[in-house]
């Protein structure tokens, strides 16, 4: 069994990729899906629902 | 006797040539040494071959056909739209706006979503109005090993839930492995393990184990046991599962022609506290430029649900469900738009004169 303080460390770990992934996971789909597209869509065409 | 030992020889030297158990030109030691295994994985491998069964499919599209055609996953209520748009075909990009409001069951919402998929690697990501994330990776490692990660993040405590499965889809069976929230640090969680396999060119039989160790005290074994009769047309399959808690789900689908398909659902609890039984009947029609979905189950609901395309990038939907037990009724109208900023050559279209 791990000790208190490891677990207490891979708490915060699971934690802080918990934020990360929940503030930049549909950021990082939009980078990939913009940086990757053929051809590549402008700015605005991605956010807006009407452009 | 030379003339009848020749063709045997000939046939030996062919198998190592198909792919999958093609052997290296110049043996090592240790393949020297474990060859007599090698060699007889190799010939019950083509043994196995021999039968031409067909995979399976997986454990969790085994009532695919009948979700399908019921529509208990498509139908809603109030008010909604959805705007799509795909700025790439290949490899696929496209973010969705989905807007809803006036439903009964669910306050007024908004949800983002965003897709990329390419060969290999599928991402997907949905966030609402409340700031929770719904983020869906599917990573393919080869024709046969799919790994998918699945995840729902809230700001909220307790609502967070993470999924990892990996899916092998072998010759003519199918395994996967699941876990639900799973912690290091003690090992609790759900863990999940399925395998199905065919036993004929027909039926396929399998089970599934879950593990549920919600505390590092309490820890639970269940078992249940699935069974999939496909007609050799492929155009009627019938699944059943069984779990030893007393409860029965069988189902039935069939394409009656080309447009039509109807399927069956029967969930049969029989425990020692509750017994009960629901049976959903539903058929699908799929027209030129509309389909239509109709079901009728025992607990008193009718409804309905028709998807009408008025332009490839137009579609309206209207549904309705009418509950004649506890006298209710639910309303739902939508319009689905899908725009592209590609022109018809970069979507793969032919050209229009």
């Amino acid at each position: 069994m791990p000790s208190e303080e490891t677990k207490e460390r891979i708490t915060k770990v699971v934690e802080f990729g918990r934020t990360v992934l929940h503030y930049g996971w549909i950021p990082l789909i939009i980078y990939v899906g913009y940086t990757r597209s053929t051809p590549q869509p402008t700015l605005i065409k991605l956010i807006s629902p009407l452009a | 006797m030379a003339s009848s030992s020749l063709p045997e020889k000939d046939s030996f030297d062919a198998a190592p040539l198909s792919p999958p158990q093609a052997l290296p030109s110049s043996p090592s030691p240790f393949l020297n040494t474990v060859s007599p295994l090698t060699s007889v994985y190799n010939r019950f491998y083509e043994w196995r071959k021999s039968f031409d069964f067909p995979n399976p499919g997986t454990v969790e599209n085994l009532q695919k056909e009948v979700k399908a055609t019921h529509l208990t996953n498509f139908i809603f209520d109030g008010a909604r739209a959805d705007l799509t748009k795909s700025l790439s075909m290949n490899p696929a990009f496209q973010v969705t706006h989905a807007f809803a409001l006036g439903s009964q069951t669910s306050a007024p919402s908004y949800n983002f979503g965003a897709v990329f998929a390419n060969q290999n690697v599928f991402l997907q990501g949905s966030i609402d109005h409340d700031g929770n994330v719904n983020a869906r990776m599917n990573q393919g490692w080869s024709e046969s090993n799919v790994t998918k990660v699945q995840a729902q993040l809230s700001s909220q405590p307790g609502h967070n839930m993470v999924q990892m499965e990996h899916d092998y889809q072998g010759l003519d069976y199918t395994i996967n492995a699941k876990a639900i929230n799973p912690w290091p640090t003690d090992l609790t969680g759900m863990f999940i393990g399925n395998y199905l396999q065919s036993v004929t060119k027909n039926i396929a039989v399998g089970f599934e184990t879950l593990y549920q160790r919600p505390t590092p005290e309490l820890a639970e074994l269940t078992t249940s046991y699935l069974a999939k009769y496909t007609s050799t047309e492929k155009n009627w399959i019938a699944t059943a599962q069984i779990q030893p808690a007393g409860i029965l789900q069988a189902t039935y689908w069939q394409k009656l022609s080309e447009k039509v398909e109807v399927a069956a659902d029967l969930q049969l609890i029989a425990a020692p506290q509750r017994r009960d039984a629901i049976t959903t009947l539903g058929a699908k029609y799929d027209l030129r430029m509309s389909t239509f979905r109709a079901q009728l189950d025992s607990t008193g609901k009718v409804s309905a649900l028709l998807e009408q395309r008025f332009a490839p990038t137009f579609a309206f939907l209207v549904s309705g469900e009418i509950d004649h037990f506890k006298n209710s009724a639910k309303v739902g109208l939508g319009v689905m738009i899908e725009s592209s900023s590609l022109t018809p050559e970069e979507m793969g279209m032919p050209p229009q004169p």
